[in-house]
């Protein structure tokens, strides 16, 4: 029971920061972190517990925004439609795709996934009849108030907090651990490594495609450069994960705190500010130098190291 | 290792926001000032700060100095949205303008609409956002449907084509651009060929080129940003197309780093554009000297657009009754001035709402220089056709 007790007092937290009266500005940069933290922790069932770093979940965030586009676009349904319409798309997917690049390791898969998320941008743009290709899909959205965007959002977000937590605790969840430490002793163990990597992938890749529909939902505008990008959702997905803590739970959501809100702060800051994107390079540097489990998951050490420094001499 | 991050800390702290004194104005305008879309967050910057610098010089707004600040968007719409958000909870700023990459002004715009903020679209080009009926979103620049209107009128009269190649990038800028040129050139009797995308901030364009050599065509149209421009012409010169005309669709190809990339490739492309520095608009050749005085070259239109549009600001908020959403926006539908730009006129006409619509020009590059060739009334210099072939060139 202890175990559930951390997750529900932040959940309770976040559901009643609303009621302060935050104003819309704050909600949008709460809105966000929380959105990546939902696209972290989706990522981080793959490649934290898994061991299978994945460079493209831009296309599931993208196939997700897109099912919400697309079912407005050509059959004139509300975008939220594009919460259930991306599940079985994006499942589908990356069944498809897992049976193709997990058969790969190491460096080959993380090529093979760079590759997915490129071409499916790059189909994106190109088939123009059906997606407006560059022009991009704008929906008109549905409210005006943060609220109720926010409620959803963290919604998804406890919904996919409970699923990794199920699965990581479940005979699954050491499945995919085993793999992760070594794969060729997994498989003597008599564990389907192909059939449990899929797994990994195409839970995480749903949950991707959530965070990408609400981003249609909530931002009413997306093209392909937006929401199948490299550099802004593939890799700012890997690095939410990094920053937090890879292989834990709590990793994404600080993360993604620090990816949205701490670069939020640092850009506004004057003066300095025009140098953020510098100093927010270095800032991951050093957690990468020297926290390589995230700032979840080196918290013992980093702990230890101030509290020796901190004593007297 | 404790200690300087204190240190760091602390210095963040006491770095204060620099405030402005109660009479002033003082309006934040999101641009892109890094990433691959900054050259014209920067142009655009530095001119809205020399349209700031005069206002000033002349008595400010209101009583009071005009102070703008920039935030850097980095191209994003997201974070666009951000900057847009804290500009009206956080600042009050009654109004909004700035921005460039038409996929971060539809974001704002969207921002804009939804909170009854008065926005001025500076530079971005994509037809929808003037056609979303919004109330609060007005548009200084033409679409991108009209980008050409000034070209394609040259080359009725004056190139005649027969058939056209048309290569664009692949983004929101590129592609309504290539459709609107394809749609026009059908209409003026011209076959396309071809029309090809490309990934934008490619290098290599020999593959594509080669086609289009053996294809022949009588103009070669191209939609690029800055470094796709001078790459493409300098590997045309390479491959020696023979095209009776080069013609380039505004952005890339109108701003002076085209020709100090491409050097001589450069020579005889005509290029769309909506300003050019020797445009006898009143006011449009005293700020580009400004410019270039200050800044060492020309500015491009995305300059005097920006330029422009502080004065239109400046305009509204002084009519306005107060420095309210509502007041300004009732101001905003009453502009009508003549700037550096041209005349602005918001109107609501073929499909667009709050639209302001000017003629068009094109420009040559003769002698490493752009000069105004069309239309007539506003040339600087007499176009050259038809030009030279690759070989005849020295």
């Amino acid at each position: 029971m202890k175990n559930n007790l951390a997750p529900l007092i932040v959940l309770a937290v976040l559901a009643a920061l609303p009621l302060l009266g935050l104003n819309s500005y704050v909600m949008h940069i709460l809105i966000l972190s929380i959105m990546w933290t939902l696209a972290g922790m989706a990522w981080n069932l793959l490649g934290g517990y898994c061991g299978q770093v994945s460079f493209g979940h831009a296309a599931f965030f993208g196939m997700g925004a897109y099912s919400a586009g697309l079912i407005h676009l050509h059959l004139g349904a509300s975008p939220w439609w594009g919460f259930l319409a991306s599940l079985p798309v994006v499942a589908l997917v990356a069944l498809g795709m897992g049976s193709v690049v997990l058969r790969l390791r190491g460096p080959y898969f993380v090529l093979a996934t760079l590759a997915i998320g490129e071409v499916l941008r790059i189909t994106c743009e190109n088939l123009t009849d059906f997606t407006k290709g560059t022009l991009g899909i704008m929906i008109t959205r549905t409210w005006v108030e943060k609220t109720q965007y926010y409620y959803i959002i963290l919604g998804l977000a406890a919904l996919a907090f409970i699923v990794c937590r199920v699965i990581v605790h479940s005979r699954w969840g050491y499945y995919f651990v085993a793999i992760r430490e070594d794969q060729d002793a997994a498989e003597s163990l008599g564990i389907d490594t192909t059939r449990y990597k899929t797994i990994a992938l195409t839970v995480s890749a749903m949950l991707t495609g959530l965070a990408g529909a609400f981003y249609t939902n909530y931002m009413g505008y997306i093209d392909p450069g937006v929401v199948f990008s490299l550099g802004e959702i593939s890799i700012l997905i890997i690095m939410v994960v990094m920053v937090g803590g890879v292989a834990t739970e709590w990793g994404p959501a600080l993360g993604a705190g620090i990816m949205v809100i701490l670069a939020e702060y640092i850009r506004s800051l004057p003066l300095i500010g025009v140098a953020y994107q510098t100093m927010f390079g270095v800032l991951l540097i050093v957690i990468i130098i020297y926290l390589p489990n995230g700032l979840v998951g080196d918290w013992p050490v980093l702990k230890r190291k101030l509290l020796r420094r901190g004593a007297p001499a | 290792m404790r200690n300087i991050l204190l240190a760091l800390c602390l210095s963040l702290c006491l770095v204060l926001p620099a405030t402005a004194s109660a009479a002033d104005t003082a309006f934040s305008v999101p641009l892109p000032l890094t990433g691959g879309q900054a050259k014209f967050g920067e142009i655009i910057k530095k001119s809205m700060e020399i349209a700031a610098e005069e206002i000033n010089a002349k008595g400010g707004v209101k009583g009071g100095k005009l102070v703008l600040r920039f935030e850097d968007s980095q191209g994003k719409p997201e974070i666009a949205r951000s900057i847009a958000e804290k500009i009206i909870d956080v600042q009050k700023q009654p109004l909004l303008f700035g921005e460039y990459t038409s996929a971060c002004a539809k974001a704002v715009a969207a921002v804009a609409e939804e909170r009854k903020t008065p926005y001025v679209v500076v530079a971005s080009a994509a037809d929808e956002i003037t056609q979303q009926n919004y109330k609060y979103v007005y548009r200084i620049n033409p679409t991108n449907a009209y980008y050409a209107s000034g070209l394609l009128s040259f080359m009725d009269k004056v190139v005649k084509p027969k058939t056209m190649v048309i290569l664009y990038e692949s983004s929101d800028f590129g592609t309504s651009g290539a459709e609107e040129m394809a749609k026009s050139a059908e209409k003026a009797g011209i076959k396309v060929l071809m029309k090809e995308k490309y990934e934008k901030g490619a290098v290599d364009f020999k593959p594509i080129l080669s086609q289009v050599k053996a294809q022949n065509p009588d103009v070669i149209y191209m939609v690029s940003y800055v470094m796709d421009a001078a790459l493409l012409m300098r590997q045309i010169k390479e491959l020696r197309i023979d095209a009776r005309l080069f013609a380039g669709g505004a952005a890339g190809f109108a701003i002076p780093e085209f020709i100090d990339n491409a050097k001589d490739a450069a020579e005889f492309v005509v290029t769309a554009t909506l300003w050019s520095p020797q445009v006898s608009y009143p006011g449009a050749r005293e700020f580009a000297e400004k410019y270039k005085a200050a800044h060492g070259d020309y500015p491009s239109y995305h300059g005097a657009l920006a330029y422009s549009a502080v004065y239109v600001v400046k305009d509204a908020v002084e009519r306005a009754k107060a420095l309210t959403n509502e007041d300004i926006n009732t101001a905003m539908k009453g502009v009508d001035m003549m700037t550096a730009f041209g005349q602005v006129k918001f109107e609501s006409r073929d499909g667009y709402q709050n639209q302001n619509f000017i003629d068009t020009l094109a420009l040559q590059v003769l002698h490493g220089k752009h000069e105004t060739i069309w239309p007539e009334r506003y040339a600087s210099a007499k176009p050259v056709f038809p030009i030279p072939k690759w070989r005849e060139r020295k």
